[in-house]
């Protein structure tokens, strides 16, 4: 018997009443998180993968918002719990990792006044005590000098150094979790790979959790161990990295994969996922994806079930056979 | 000079000034040095390189939006830098821009038609029926419904927006076309449909392109020359595939090692580069090689001398004291 996921999340279902309907954000997302484990979640724009997770930790505060489901994290539900209650836990026990270090860090204070303030808000450590954490932490990811680093301000650092401040603030608190949403999406490649280093490095020091939510299918494949592949707030497909980039089995997945150019071999064309993403406001009554497959078929106006084996779930009608004549087919002209 | 050339930059310079940390003192950042290009008829010159190297720099000396502070651009024999507006005016019709964001490059305010019809009647081409048809047909070119004329930007998604910035620099049938990193917005699949219009049209309109990206996939998709810079400079320069399989300057092979590549085969992936520190502040540039603080192999010849931008074998150059793979890009080299 493996010990007990993390975080668990069953059925998350985000709404927003709109005047023009029901707006689902996320319908219906379940997937779990081990211990030690990262988990790549996947998707365009207006996939709702940052609503999922925000929802999750109750930043979702829109009054015309619906959260339904369940997380469990530690063994303990956290969905709907009271600003008071979660203090602990965000910042504490789950740490975060946003897009853009620039405005997850206030221009007013030091870093080391934010840093300090939030260990000893969850640590409970006296001033001094807290500042030479501080300083050790911003040593830990890499910043240099961190004695004299520790009292500057935001903009005196570069957009790749702000980002080993806020992963040193998630870190502060010896998280179990850390949620890092597109951390590496508004940096240059060579910064991008000096932070996702730095990531699997106190990863394994911290022995933590890591969700990484990321539309770069290349990202995932550095960092995650299990995928999911989300499209219109809906989950398509759940498998390990390696399964998904070698086997992947929906036909949005082999769109999102075979639209990346490559570096190693040249294409005359792209191969592409025709039309626009679709509007979350009037979803098709079934497969959120059909008006964009290429594969469609009548049974595809029944919203297919994420199905499959342990390790692998989709939620697609095509069978087996069928799958495998059409990778055949498309792979075979290359 | 041979006449396929379509664009020939001649060590363009551009410098900005700004206030010091001291009061009253000025510094001044290079934010390109040295440039030297040519853009033959018909193909696609890819130039990659992280922010602040200045390629969208670059890019607004070749078109003449601003100007240079030394050095010179040519277009089609025609020596651009120093005309007056004036005399540019006729010139400007036969290269346009593609712009990276298309939310900020449409005008809110007016409908995408007029948006797409406004360089025609800048350039009175025709009349105003003539000039609703040519609308019609752009947009039918660029994949969009030419019933949409009518609306306005906000209509539009963003894969949809840049192809009505494609249809505008496409109104006036130019020559040349520099994208300044026209997908970077775009989600991957739709990328990927910009990435396929963008080369059916260079086809039918016999387009050149100068494609500046910072995506490394991207770039090896659309180029059949890349040019990488770094702090404002050419460090490598070379055809696409040789240069992908085998860099010369430690900076684009570090550059390639590091991107994050699907490992759906079981070919062994690059050895990851990481290399430490930040992209140095123009206004301070290191002595030497300026890629030097930063490179794996920099000797103290190079925090001394600048290597200058030479010819290894014939189709690659490289500004390098210490030039990786050299044996194997001399062995293709005789070979093929």
């Amino acid at each position: 018997m493996p010990e007990a996921p993390l975080l668990q999340v069953r059925d998350l279902t985000v709404s927003f009443a709109t005047r023009q309907g029901a707006l689902r954000a996320v319908d219906g997302l379940s997937f779990d998180v081990g211990q030690k484990e990262i988990v790549g979640i996947v998707g365009e724009s207006g996939s709702g993968k940052s609503v999922a997770i925000y929802s999750m930790l109750g930043l979702v505060r829109e009054k015309n918002a619906t959260i339904t489901g369940s997380v469990l994290f530690e063994g303990r539900e956290i969905l709907g719990l009271s600003d008071k209650e979660l203090q602990p836990i965000r910042g504490g026990s789950i740490g975060m990792i946003f897009q853009d270090p620039m405005t997850a860090l206030t221009p007013v204070y030091t870093v080391g006044w934010q840093l300090v303030e939030q260990i000893r808000q969850h640590l409970h450590l006296p001033k001094a005590a807290a500042r030479q954490r501080a300083i050790e932490l911003l040593g830990q990811v890499g910043i240099p000098d961190p004695k004299s680093r520790v009292d500057r301000y935001p903009h005196e650092f570069s957009g790749g150094m702000r980002q080993r401040v806020v992963i040193a603030m998630a870190l502060s608190c010896n998280p179990r979790l850390l949620i890092a949403d597109e951390p590496t999406t508004a940096l240059d490649v060579t910064t991008q790979a000096q932070i996702l280093d730095l990531m699997l490095k106190l990863q394994d020091t911290y022995d933590s959790s890591i969700v990484i939510i990321t539309h770069d299918m290349g990202v995932i494949a550095e960092m995650a161990h299990r995928v999911v592949v989300m499209y219109a707030g809906r989950p398509v497909e759940i498998a390990r990295e390696l399964d998904l980039v070698r086997h992947p089995r929906h036909p949005y997945t082999w769109g999102l994969l075979d639209a990346v150019p490559r570096l190693d071999a040249k294409h005359d064309r792209l191969r592409t996922i025709r039309g626009n993403a679709v509007s979350p406001l009037n979803l098709p009554p079934g497969c959120a994806f059909a008006p964009r497959c290429d594969y469609v078929m009548d049974q595809c106006a029944q919203r297919p079930p994420l199905q499959g084996d342990a390790d692998h779930v989709d939620a697609c009608w095509l069978s087996d056979a069928q799958r495998v004549t059409i990778r055949q087919r498309v792979e075979q002209p290359s | 000079m041979s006449d396929d050339v379509v664009l020939q930059a001649t060590d363009v310079v551009k410098t900005f000034s700004s206030r010091g940390k001291k009061l009253g003192t000025r510094v001044v950042s290079r934010a390109v040095n040295g440039v030297s290009l040519e853009v033959r008829r018909g193909e696609t010159l890819g130039i990659v390189g992280e922010s602040g190297c200045g390629k969208s720099t670059l890019a607004r000396c070749l078109v003449q939006l601003s100007p240079v502070t030394s050095g010179t651009v040519a277009f089609e024999g025609t020596t651009l830098t120093g005309l007056s507006r004036r005399r540019l005016r006729p010139f400007r019709r036969q290269f346009q821009l593609v712009f990276q964001d298309p939310y900020a490059s449409l005008n809110p305010r007016r409908t995408v038609g007029d948006i797409v019809a406004e360089p025609m009647r800048i350039n009175h081409l025709g009349s105003t029926s003539a000039i609703d048809a040519r609308v019609r047909e752009l947009f039918s070119t660029v994949g969009l419904d030419a019933a949409a004329v009518n609306r306005y930007p906000h209509e539009f998604s963003g894969g949809q927006r840049q192809r009505i910035g494609i249809a505008r620099s496409l109104s006036l049938n130019p020559t040349l076309v520099i994208a300044d990193e026209p997908v970077s917005a775009l989600d991957v699949s739709i990328q990927a449909q910009v990435l396929n219009l963008m080369a059916d049209l260079q086809q039918e309109f016999n387009l050149t392109y100068v494609f500046i990206a910072h995506d490394l996939g991207v770039v090896r998709h659309v180029s059949d020359r890349v040019g990488v810079m770094y702090l404002g400079e050419f460090v490598e320069f070379g055809d696409v595939g040789s240069i992908y399989e085998t860099p010369l300057h430690p900076y684009t092979e570090a550059l390639l090692s590091v991107v994050p590549e699907l490992n759906d085969t079981d070919a062994p992936r690059r050895e990851r580069i990481i290399i430490t520190g930040d992209v140095p502040d123009p206004a301070d540039r290191p002595s030497g090689c300026p890629f030097h603080p930063r490179c794996p192999v920099a000797t103290d010849l190079c925090r001394v001398e600048k290597p200058a931008l030479l010819t290894i074998v014939p189709g690659r150059q490289v500004a390098c004291h210490y030039p990786r793979n050299l044996d194997a890009v001399k062995a293709t080299s005789t070979t093929s």
